[in-house]
């Protein structure tokens, strides 16, 4: 019996192998989370280096461990992760990791956005569809956005409308919206980048859980721009309505009524003045 | 044997000393503690007389429904709070609820949530089982609270970590009984005018009008002076989000839009001036302690003061001289200096709850930590703890003392518009500059003169620190948000969804649009404003066209 005991412990240990890699991943990551990020570096090794999930971990504590992180070795090991799995789960998002490490680039440096934009097409390109992807696409589209220039304007535009066309159910419609308005803003069209803002509002995701994704600072913002870009005042009046009707105690409820006030001393002074000749 | 006892006899009196010493503590702990009894501890900094009455009654109370759990409280001086804290986490000997949020830098107590605190998030999306039987029976916790439960939700963690048990409010006290003896009124007026009469009236009795310190400086700012710069609003909040960035302020002072010399600026100032002037000498190298000595000693007229301290100032005061509560005074929207500046009342946000307990990982009963916990948050035993203390209750429908009416918070008003620093060499500059107007060595002007030039200048630099310190931040939001992926990555299916959906709108939130909003704020600060001088509450010519076509149509 003494002598079979090494074969059953041996036994028990292969048996429940897969269990106890999870186990680890997910203690690695909860490590992680804590700001533990030397002991989720134990955890993942522990794991072995050929299970994709923990190696993927690794990678992403050397990315952004703060201090002593490694960017050459977060490469390195999201490379691995590629290769040791290159049609996962894991792969998918080392590939966006390997882009997250080209744009969110050090104190002091400032990203190189052609090869940024390659890498997010690089997602795109192997991950169809996969939530990596449509994120690599968003940031993609948000560089060419940030450059605020018509140009680059227009052809992030024109890949979002592409999007939105295929694929009108993604649940990250609301952020192509909002990055469509931003574009219009920057091309000097208010009356469109008032209508993207509104189809952005209607097709937000709200996170129940957090108190502070409340919407007023939403109908402030459509509120004004309808105002004072778009000159709808009806759009206006609806949202400063909204926030005073809903958020009572928001510090904007008293500008609201001080807007809904300014709109109609306008008219009435318009009106009084008549039509231009 | 003699010998031996002779030899010994010091030792067998110290070891009897201790087994007698054994023996009595291990009775009075049975006897105090039987088996069967758990014990809660729980910390907090708050010395006055009012809250350990509060909590002892409250803990009675709910001994009475859980016969076998009793309350110790553990009241630690604020001034060693941070380190007691510390050393009590750190060696793994907390209490098993601990008010939170003194005596350490925000970072540390982030790390302190993250690593010894309980997530309260399930408990703050289930109704509060003590609220059966009131209005709020049924209603998610977070939903029962004044303010939401906003303050105790950290974004950083993205759990509500707390639960916090009081609102607060800022007024000012009087001493009725001097100022009727000295001007006649048995009411402070609120009006302006009325009030820097009445105090030219107390400073010629050779008294202070008003009891004042650097500690209570913030009050008068924050309800009177700044609230005269509100206008400024519609000049510089580029990105309208209904309030004024320090970078708003410098991209309208580089765009001309704004300036020191902008009247409601100067205005704010001016009374600053006018009201300080009746403040006691060298009040702003006095500490709060000797404000309230002086208004406690009947040498001065009025005291800014917050519910928590309103209390025991009232119980000082008792027998001696009576206490009014009044708002702090304001202009008239006819005065003739200030008036044109008023737009409304001061607005005070709902949201200033506080008195937060988080239960500590530690804790032996973290389940009974967190049911007395949601008992002092239910609305009765609120209104009850609150009563007792003198504070305002967090929890919606308990009832407030009377006495502190006049605390309640004004919902619907103007606000501040004048973020000056920049942080870095501005915010010193500033710094040196207003201790200097405050004692009045120097004139607006002259304050104007010196900061103005300065803080355009240098403030480029400093505004490019902020730039540094987003991108500081951008890394740490992607920490944050790998770990929030793969906590979806890893979700059963069932928790899928709720942990992908947090992970999207913070990408959105923090990474994706924060981007855009960061080229939008450099380019202001490098080119100025889009279309000239046009100001972003201001109509353009386009719209006003648009407008008057509809309205003529």
């Amino acid at each position: 019996m003494i002598r079979l005991l090494p074969l059953l412990v041996m036994l028990s240990l292969v048996g429940s192998a897969g269990a106890g890699e999870t186990n680890l991943v997910a203690q690695g990551w909860a490590a992680y989370r804590l700001g533990e990020f030397d002991r989720a570096t134990r955890f993942f090794e522990s794991a072995g280096p050929t299970d994709a999930a923990a190696v993927y971990g690794l990678a992403t504590t050397w990315a952004w461990r703060r201090p002593k992180e490694d960017r050459g070795r977060a490469e390195q090991l999201y490379h691995e992760v590629i290769r040791l799995a290159p049609a996962s789960e894991w792969a998918a998002w080392s590939w966006l990791g390997l882009a997250r490490l080209q744009h969110v680039v050090p104190v002091g440096q400032e990203p190189n956005y052609p090869k940024v934009r390659a890498a997010y097409q690089a997602v795109i390109d192997r991950f169809p569809r996969h939530p990596a992807s449509t994120e690599a696409f968003l940031q993609q589209q948000a560089t060419l956005v940030a450059a605020l220039n018509p140009n680059e304007a227009r052809t992030a535009l024109a890949a979002m409308e592409k999007f939105l066309a295929e694929q009108p159910q993604s649940p990250y419609v609301s952020a192509v919206y909002s990055l469509q308005a931003e574009c219009f803003q920057t091309l000097g069209e208010p009356a469109a980048q008032l209508a993207a803002s509104l189809r952005a509002w209607e097709t937000t995701e709200v996170d129940p859980e957090n108190p502070r994704s409340d919407a007023a600072g939403t109908y402030w913002k459509l509120a004004t721009l309808a105002e004072f870009e778009a000159g709808d005042f009806a759009t206006a009046r609806k949202f400063y309505g909204k926030l005073i009707a809903e958020y009572p105690k928001d510090q904007r409820k008293f500008p609201a009524k001080q807007a809904l006030a300014r709109m109609a001393e306008l008219e009435s002074r318009l009106r009084a003045e008549g039509a231009p000749r | 044997m003699i010998k031996w006892l002779r030899n010994s006899a010091a030792l067998l009196v110290v070891a009897g000393a201790y087994v007698w010493a054994v023996i009595v503590i291990g009775s009075h702990r049975v006897k105090e503690s039987p088996p069967g009894m758990i014990t809660l501890r729980i910390g907090h900094w708050q010395l006055e007389s009012g809250v350990r009455d509060a909590f002892n009654e409250l803990a009675a109370e709910y001994q009475k429904l859980h016969p076998n759990v009793r309350v110790v409280q553990d009241a630690i001086p604020e001034s060693t709070y941070g380190q007691w804290v510390t050393t009590q986490l750190m060696g793994g000997t907390a209490p098993d609820l601990m008010q939170v949020g003194l005596g350490l830098p925000g970072p540390v107590w982030l790390g302190y949530f993250k690593r010894y605190f309980v997530p309260l998030s399930s408990v703050a999306n289930q109704p509060n089982p003590y609220n059966a039987g009131t209005e709020l029976e049924g209603v998610p916790l977070r939903q029962t609270y004044r303010d939401g439960l906003r303050a105790a939700y950290v974004p950083e963690i993205q759990e509500y970590m707390s639960l916090s048990l009081a609102q607060f409010g800022v007024r000012l006290m009087y001493n009725r009984d001097l100022l009727q003896k000295l001007t006649g009124r048995a009411e402070a007026p609120t009006e302006l005018r009325e009030f820097l009469a009445v105090c030219a009236q107390i400073k010629a009795h050779g008294l202070a009008p008003i009891a004042a310190s650097k500690y209570h400086f913030w009050m008068w700012q924050g309800k009177v002076f700044d609230v005269l710069t509100y206008p400024a609003l519609r000049q510089g909040d580029f990105n309208r989000d209904g309030s004024m960035g320090n970078d708003e302020v410098y991209a309208a002072f580089q765009a001309g839009l704004l300036s020191m010399q902008y009247p409601p600026y100067r205005a704010s100032f001016q009374l600053m001036r006018e009201i300080t002037d009746h403040f006691q000498t060298g009040y702003t190298g006095l500490t709060r302690d000797e404000a309230v000595f002086l208004f406690a000693q009947q040498r001065a007229v009025f005291l800014a003061t917050g519910t928590w301290d309103f209390r025991s100032l009232e119980t000082q005061a008792k027998g001696v001289f009576e206490v009014g509560i009044t708002d702090f005074p304001r202009p008239a929207a006819t005065d003739p200096v200030y008036g044109e500046f008023v737009e409304g009342p001061a607005y005070e946000a709902a949201q200033f709850v506080g008195f937060p307990f988080g239960v500590t990982r530690t804790s032996r009963h973290p389940d009974v930590a967190v049911d007395f916990l949601l008992f002092l948050a239910s609305q009765k035993q609120n209104e009850r703890l609150n009563r007792i203390i003198g504070w305002i209750p967090a929890i919606n429908g308990a009832a407030m003392d009377p006495a502190l009416a006049k605390f309640e918070p004004q919902l619907e008003g103007v606000y501040g518009a004048m973020p000056l620093q920049l942080g870095g060499e501005t915010s010193i500059k500033w710094m040196q500059l207003m201790s200097l107007y405050q004692i009045n060595q120097i004139s607006y002007d002259e304050l104007a003169r010196q900061y103005e030039p300065f803080y355009k200048e240098r403030g480029l630099l400093d505004f490019q620190e902020a730039r540094r310190d987003w991108r500081r931040a951008l890394a740490n939001n992607e920490q944050f948000l790998a770990g929030i992926r793969a906590a979806a990555l890893l979700a059963d299916a069932a928790r899928t969804p709720g942990a992908w959906l947090k992970y999207r709108t913070l990408t959105l939130q923090w990474q994706l649009l924060p981007e855009i909003a960061q080229a939008r704020q450099l380019r202001l600060v490098e080119e100025g404003p889009a279309g000239g001088a046009v100001a972003p509450y201001e109509y353009t010519a386009a719209v006003v066209e648009k407008i008057r076509h509809e309205v003529n149509r």
